[in-house]
């Protein structure tokens, strides 16, 4: 049985087989942004960090209306755009600004791709940094 | 040639700070610079905090902590890179 009691006077650990998952992440998704102090206030880093869309891992995939990734070439969905959005212009559309060198049809497809970005994709941090309150 | 060890910073050179389920800030002292990350950059900072390691010797010490979901060597050494780069690890 694998279900024993510990003992009283042991400190609770974690089973062995409920151990917690970690996960390495995509080679070209980003773990950690750097606020330097200069910019500390502005958070300039953040909003400098940028969003692939989609990941490197996929490049070259179209995304479709509601954010999916699908195949280049797939019927009304839109070719990635040139160049990763930059954190201060994922900012502004998540605001109802529209990502510079698109149209609606397609800053709506790539809004929903990054919105639905997870963690160890790349873009993660840089878009969940932008989610976080800044005195 | 010998695999490179990485080595982290003495805990009191760095002020962790766990924020929220996703993201951990860490200070470090050295620098001035505070880093925010997310997993598994913190487990991987902790696991070489005892002693340096070398890449296949850290991916031991994880998983013996941890289920490995996905115990890919390049999405490894793309993590220690990252860490490297902002200066929270250095390898030598």
């Amino acid at each position: 049985m694998d279900e024993r009691q510990p003992p009283a006077d042991e400190p609770r650990a974690e089973p062995a087989n409920r151990r917690r998952v970690l996960m390495l992440g995509a080679v070209g998704a980003a773990a950690v942004v750097s606020i330097r102090p200069a910019l500390a206030q502005t958070a300039g880093s953040v909003l400098n960090c940028e969003i692939p869309v989609p990941d490197r891992g996929r490049a070259g995939s179209f995304i479709d209306a509601d954010g999916g990734v699908v195949a280049p070439g797939t019927k009304g969905a839109f070719a990635p755009p040139p160049r990763p959005f930059k954190g201060e212009e994922v900012k502004r559309a998540l605001t109802g600004s529209q990502l510079p060198g698109t149209s609606y049809e397609s800053n709506r497809a790539y809004v929903n791709y990054i919105r639905r970005l997870q963690r160890g994709q790349g873009g993660f941090t840089c878009f969940a940094s932008l989610q976080m309150p800044r005195g | 040639m010998a695999d490179p060890l990485f080595r982290a910073p003495t805990v009191d050179l760095l002020h962790v700070c766990p924020l929220d389920d996703a993201f951990t800030a860490i200070f470090h002292r050295a620098s001035g610079i505070t880093h925010l990350l997310v997993s598994p950059a913190p487990e991987i900072l902790a696991a070489l905090a005892d002693a340096p390691l070398t890449q296949a010797a850290l991916r031991d010490r994880l998983a013996a902590a941890y289920d490995l979901a996905d115990a890919d060597p390049q999405a490894l050494a793309a993590r220690l890179a990252e860490l490297v780069e902002v200066g929270l690890i250095d390898a030598a």
